[in-house]
């Protein structure tokens, strides 16, 4: 058999595996979750050992010698592991932290804040600019001041809180709809005429499993709505 | 008990079930509708199309196992779009899984090249692979290219590589195609590259994604974005080059359509027991 | 030397060293010196960032190893999970681009991940049924601009209702858009002002000290 056409009914086999949970936690959904989890955490273990022998090992060997301090650094995360030397591995851990604040600590005062209140002063000519420029003042205001609702503040808050829900509400539409198509590439994959006879006869037997499961009392069924 | 009551407290069983019936039918019986081009995808394809043969792109590959059969069509024909019209990429990938789904995407498109493309790795487009840090291995990365790769995704050391011998860092990019998926990586890219080195950006989110990056594309920090299944359909359509995303996005319908029939049938019921005082 | 030195201030310096100095490169001249310092640094950052995911595999297999060991309740699924890490960790340490462990990433991990990513699908509509209701006028702008956004994404909505695409695109574009402007301006406020704090000292969960004296206890 062919490796794509054998990926593709292992992959249908897995799915159906982690759709079953729908039914309720089942020994099917449990076994699958448990292969995820370990394939994934190989997967990451593998990758990120390549990045770490690419970038790191690879370079002190060709004569970069600052790099074994990356190295020890790395090593140092391995304090984590019992609270007595948890304190080693904070050298690694300030590192990131304030690397990682300060790269975005001195980008995001332009891009996030200047830029979006540049954006914001937009002349008064149309109905959308005038949205644009109370909905953005209205919502950072009930998003930042956190202050009691009374006068006239009662009334921006609102105001600001009618904004926010019209774009989580937004937001959501949006969110139903990716869902929506994560389903779908999945079941495009399953259902694939060159597999989906295998697609078919994996949801009998899976059926017959947990049918039996449940008429035997050996899986739990799960009695909420 | 009511027959609302009854309805109200329906195992959820039976809504799972009805959902995966309506998402699978058009699936298996595939009806083609027709569509609008929505503004943010005519801005993001306007914009790639407006990028000069000769210049070099970066590309973030970000699309994952779950979000590549929606993003991957869209991420197959920008790469298609780059390479036919003689722009360059430089690919690389902030997460361990995407960066090989970002290869994928590039073997997909290469295939489909018209014959005579130029399409040579190293010359036309390299891939550097898996970046690991987050928005700080992007600030790095662009800020000093061989401080934090050494070399591709295959292995190829950076100074061997054609393309990158005079690109150190951000400012040899003409733009940047960040196809961010579900990563809502998105604003590292602008934070990091296209403010800092006046670098205009454009890409791909997953459907859910878009508003929270809308507010970047009306200050004009974004020039435009594929949403999802249906960006990626649009892309197909606009660069007139078919593709499965269509039929993805076709699928859509009956799953929205029982969602909506759902939440009237709910509010309905609940408008009665209101009336009723049972609510 | 004091222990609160090495343990506690000394991180708490270096933070602020470490994040004041990329700010400053940003907005001034730097010395060459701390100029490389600070590329060296970044690059350090992605070394350390992979390391510490390798770590959290490290962690998550620990946890399982004690399950089985203890033969703690359901023990036996933890096996799946050692067996599955042990050969794809193994593959790819052998190579990242060898094709069994690709194969396996591709065809098992890959869809089990899509698989149980899309769950949500089928419990947003059931919650979408049970609960989502225009109860009062929050909830009902809420619910409007939802049904609209969704109607105007899938394609047959504009064959059903025509105007709900330019309805659902001046949604999305001005007040939804303005809606998240207020709160991108927030949270990039919140990133200021965290840093500041961290920087001080003022906020100091980084370092795991209660981790450190829940340990110790």
């Amino acid at each position: 058999m062919d490796a794509e056409i054998l990926g593709l009914i292992v992959g249908s086999l897995v799915s159906l595996g982690a759709y079953s949970v729908l039914i309720g936690d089942n020994p099917i959904s449990k076994i699958t979750e448990n292969i995820y989890m370990g394939i994934l955490g190989g997967y990451i273990f593998a990758t990120n050992w390549d990045f770490i022998n690419k970038n790191a090992i690879s370079k002190v060997a060709n004569g970069e010698p600052v790099y074994i301090i990356s190295i020890l650094l790395s090593l140092m995360l391995l304090g984590r592991l019992k609270a007595k030397y948890l304190w080693i591995s904070r050298y690694p851990v300030v590192l990131t932290v304030g690397v990682g604040l300060g790269l975005a600590m001195r980008t995001t005062v332009m891009a996030d804040f200047l830029g979006q209140i540049q954006a914001t002063l937009l002349p008064w000519n149309s109905f959308n600019n005038i949205v644009m420029v109370i909905g953005t003042c209205v919502t950072a205001a009930y998003f930042i001041f956190t202050t009691q609702e009374s006068g006239a503040y009662k009334y921006i808050n609102r105001a600001g809180r009618a904004f926010l829900l019209c774009a989580f509400g937004v937001a959501y539409g949006q969110t139903v709809s990716f869902r929506f198509e994560l389903v779908i590439g999945r079941l495009v994959s399953m259902l694939d005429p060159r597999v989906s006879m295998y697609t078919y006869a994996f949801i009998v037997i899976m059926a017959a499993i947990l049918i039996y499961g449940y008429k035997t009392n050996k899986i739990e069924w799960y009695t909420g709505r | 008990m009511s027959i609302i009551d009854k309805l109200l407290n329906i195992d959820q069983r039976i809504i799972f079930f009805l959902m995966f019936i309506a998402l699978a039918f058009p699936i298996l019986n595939p009806v083609i509708l027709p569509m609008a081009v929505q503004d943010y995808s005519r801005k993001a394809f306007e914009f790639s199309d407006s990028i000069p043969e000769g210049s070099i792109v970066l590309f973030e590959g970000g699309l994952g196992a779950a979000t590549y059969p929606q993003g991957g069509p869209g991420m197959v024909a920008q790469i298609y779009h780059m390479l036919t019209k003689g722009v360059k990429i430089v690919f690389f990938s902030i997460g361990t899984e995407q960066n090989v789904w970002t290869m994928k995407a590039i073997e997909t498109a290469l295939d489909k090249l018209p014959a005579g493309t130029p399409a040579e790795n190293g010359v036309n487009w390299v891939h550097w692979g898996y970046i690991a840090g987050g928005e700080s291995g992007v600030g790095s990365l662009v800020n000093d290219i061989r401080a934090t790769v050494s070399a591709d995704y295959f292995g190829t050391p950076i100074d061997d590589i054609p393309l990158l011998e005079s690109v150190n860092d951000a400012s040899a990019f003409s733009a940047v195609l960040w196809w961010g998926g579900s990563e809502g990586s998105m604003p590292y890219g602008i934070r990091q590259i296209s403010v800092p080195f006046n670098i205009p950006i454009t890409g791909m989110c997953t459907t859910n994604e878009v508003p929270n990056f809308s507010p970047y594309i009306s200050a004009g920090q974004l020039q435009g974005l594929f949403g999802g299944v249906r960006g990626s359909a649009e892309y197909e359509y606009l660069l007139h080059l078919p593709g499965p995303a269509l039929g993805q996005a076709m699928a859509t319908n009956f799953g929205g359509l029982l969602w909506m029939v759902l939440v009237i049938l709910g509010n309905v019921m609940y408008f009665i027991q209101r009336t009723r005082g049972e609510a | 030397m004091s222990e609160r030195l090495y343990k506690i201030q000394l991180p708490i310096f270096l933070t602020a060293l470490f994040g004041i100095l990329m700010i400053l490169e940003h907005f001034f001249q730097m010395p060459s010196v701390v100029a490389g310092f600070n590329v060296t640094m970044r690059s350090f950052v992605t070394i350390v960032s992979a390391a510490a995911l390798m770590l959290g595999i490290i962690f998550l297999t620990i946890a399982h190893v004690r399950t089985i060991s203890e033969k703690k309740s359901e023990w036996y699924y933890s096996i799946f999970y050692i067996v599955s890490l042990l050969i794809t960790a193994g593959l790819g340490m052998v190579g990242v681009r060898n094709e069994s462990f690709l194969w396996i990433y591709n065809n098992m991990t890959s869809p089990i991940g899509a698989a149980l990513y899309s769950l949500t699908a089928f419990y947003i509509t059931s919650a979408a049924y049970r609960v989502f209701r225009a109860r009062n006028w929050s909830a009902s702008i809420l619910l409007v601009c939802g049904f609209i956004v969704l109607m105007m994404l899938i394609p047959i909505g504009a064959i059903i209702f025509p105007p709900v695409v330019p309805i659902g695109e001046w949604l999305r574009s001005f007040p939804s858009s303005a809606g998240f402007r207020g709160m991108i301006m927030g949270t990039s406020l919140g990133v200021m002002g965290l840093g500041v704090r961290v920087f001080t000292g003022r906020q100091k969960e980084h370092l795991g000290i209660r981790e450190e004296r829940a340990g110790g206890e």
